[in-house]
């Protein structure tokens, strides 16, 4: 898949509704791996997602699939394979007669669907439901069935929206596994999500995505150190707060502490060591801990730390 | 046409709870026939039978169930996001549209040109000198155009139900009633011109209110331009947007 067939690009994209801006001049290049798509809801990964799909027009820039525009051109669904957001699937069909009317829409004759269906089904380990019709299904399970019926055809662009919404941990890891498995062998693979930890697991390069702009992009090791590196704050509930503050105050990472009210809230520089070493220290001094809180670990201030750097 | 999408948009439609209703419908009209045939006044049979079939078949019948089916075979699918996976696919829109406007307009012809027949030969008596064919002739001809007309309406607007609605209530129910102008572009009308021309039954046993010839050209542009119509706006759909 080197000859360029599995490249995505936006070139100075936007694209607006009325006034409202939803996706502000982006510009990016993909040509293989993982890329995970992260951001806060609305920020406009579904709208950057749709216009590669080709269901929206970009109001101005380029989108681009192997080289060809993607709005108006049904023929690049041949290399694409898409996992919509929205949950709906035929409730009537079974997820093989939904895998198999995919593999079918794709151009393949009836015997080639019917074994393309067979193997998608299986690389979602959706074998046990397959007869099943989709109403019964879980949302988990219609997750499965949606991505088995992207990869019939065995695309050379994976586009998922939100993928892993409703999979228990399990089948997300699964999940994990076989995107990763499928990048290996040359596709190129975005998905979105608005949960860190799925996008510091999966994807190897990352496009954060706050209020329509690109924030930041690049590895994920570079943008996880850049949200790490700003100052956190915990508040923290003990059986004696005032000697836990003096005991975290000799920790290199603390940047401050305070009681207010009753309550301690402690500034760290550095999350990670901070959150390791803080059980160690209050069992050394014989303190129990009760309850250790970040305050402002919400995705959007992370992702509003990033917008003003 | 494309035997897949077929498949998907019959059993899509046949397992709507609507669909169920519409045979109620169609029930209705065979059951006032029959309570006809039951208190047996055969001088009346031809008229009461046109009148039964231009009311309650074409007037009825017919444009209610190609405004669910015609708005469903498509716009279902918009509204809740399943039609992603009919386009995501490396077919022309073209091919989608038509499939559809088949599939819509079989299942209308079934579920009014059924029944009619059978209020119609139970009301009749019989064939009624070709009454009833001519009507269930014609019903099938209308079911194809409004299946069309709704199926475009649906790709143009989400409140396509509401505005069939309208258009079969106020514009054919009340002003082709009042004002003759409005009746060339009334489905209702033209469907009974058809019916008037393929019955061939005397005037005193029905006669329509707009002539075969103006019926037929006005029929096709609007088949054709709201084809057109459709194809057109489903080459450039668009996912409703999230605000940002």
């Amino acid at each position: 898949m080197a000859d360029g067939s599995a490249t995505v690009e936006l070139t100075n994209v936007s694209r607006w509704y009325g006034n409202v801006v939803a996706v502000n001049d982006i510009s990016f290049r993909l040509d293989g791996g993982v890329t995970g798509l992260l951001g806060p809801n609305g920020a406009g990964k579904s709208t950057i997602l749709h216009m590669l799909a080709g269901f929206l027009a970009p109001s101005s820039g380029s989108v681009t699939i192997g080289g060809a525009p993607s709005w108006r051109h049904p023929e690049m669904y041949r290399r694409i394979g898409l996992v919509p957001e929205r949950e709906a699937v035929y409730p009537f069909l079974t997820g093989r007669e939904f895998a198999r009317a995919n593999a079918r829409l794709q151009g393949m004759t009836p015997a080639a669907a019917e074994a393309a269906a067979t193997r998608a089904i299986a690389l979602v380990e959706l074998e046990d439901a397959a007869d099943r019709p989709i109403g019964t299904y879980s949302k988990g399970m219609r997750q499965r069935a949606k991505v088995a019926a992207a990869l019939v055809h065995d695309p050379s662009i994976l586009l998922l929206d939100e993928p892993f919404n409703g999979m228990d941990p399990r089948q997300r890891l699964h999940m994990m596994d076989l995107l990763r498995s499928m990048a290996a062998e040359g596709r190129t693979i975005l998905f979105s999500s608005h949960i860190l930890e799925e996008v510091e697991r999966l994807a190897g390069r990352v496009l954060v995505i706050v209020a329509g702009r690109l924030a930041a992009s690049g590895d994920f090791r570079e943008i996880r150190r850049l949200m790490t590196d700003r100052p956190h704050t915990f508040t923290v509930r003990s059986s004696d707060d005032r000697a836990l503050a003096a005991a975290l105050l000799t920790l290199p990472t603390i940047a401050g502490a305070a009681l207010d009210g009753g309550l301690l809230t402690v500034r760290s520089t550095d999350f990670g060591a901070f959150s390791r070493a803080v059980s160690g220290v209050a069992r050394r001094a014989g303190i129990s801990l009760h309850e250790l809180l970040p305050t402002d670990e919400s995705l959007e201030s992370v992702f509003s730390y990033l917008v003003r750097r | 046409m494309n035997s897949v999408i077929a498949g998907i948009t019959l059993r899509q439609l046949v397992s709507r709870r609507r669909t169920v209703l519409l045979l109620l419908l169609g029930l209705v009209l065979i059951v006032v026939a029959l309570v006809f045939r039951l208190a047996g006044d055969e001088a009346r049979a031809m008229h009461f039978t046109a009148g039964l079939l231009s009311s309650l078949g074409v007037g009825t019948l017919m444009p209610l169930v190609a405004l669910i089916l015609g708005t469903g075979a498509i716009g279902a699918e918009i509204d809740d996001g399943t039609a992603v996976f009919l386009l995501s696919k490396p077919l022309s829109r073209r091919s989608v549209v038509l499939t559809k406007l088949v599939v819509a307009a079989a299942c209308a012809i079934a579920l009014t040109s059924g029944p009619m027949l059978v209020a119609g030969v139970l009301g009749a008596g019989g064939l009624g000198d070709g009454l009833v064919l001519g009507f269930v002739a014609a019903a099938a001809i209308g079911s194809v155009l409004y299946a069309a007309i709704f199926l475009a309406l649906s790709l143009v607007t989400s409140r396509a139900l509401v505005l069939g609605l309208a258009y079969v209530l106020i514009w054919e129910g009340l002003l082709a009633g009042l004002f003759a102008g409005t009746r060339t572009f009334s489905i209702r009308q033209q469907t009974l011109a058809f019916a008037d021309a393929l019955a061939g039954v005397p005037k005193a046993v029905f006669e329509a209110k707009l002539d075969v010839a103006t019926a037929t050209v006005v029929a096709v542009i609007l088949l054709v331009g709201a084809t057109l119509i459709a194809i057109r706006r489903l080459s450039s759909f668009e996912i409703a947007g999230e605000t940002a």
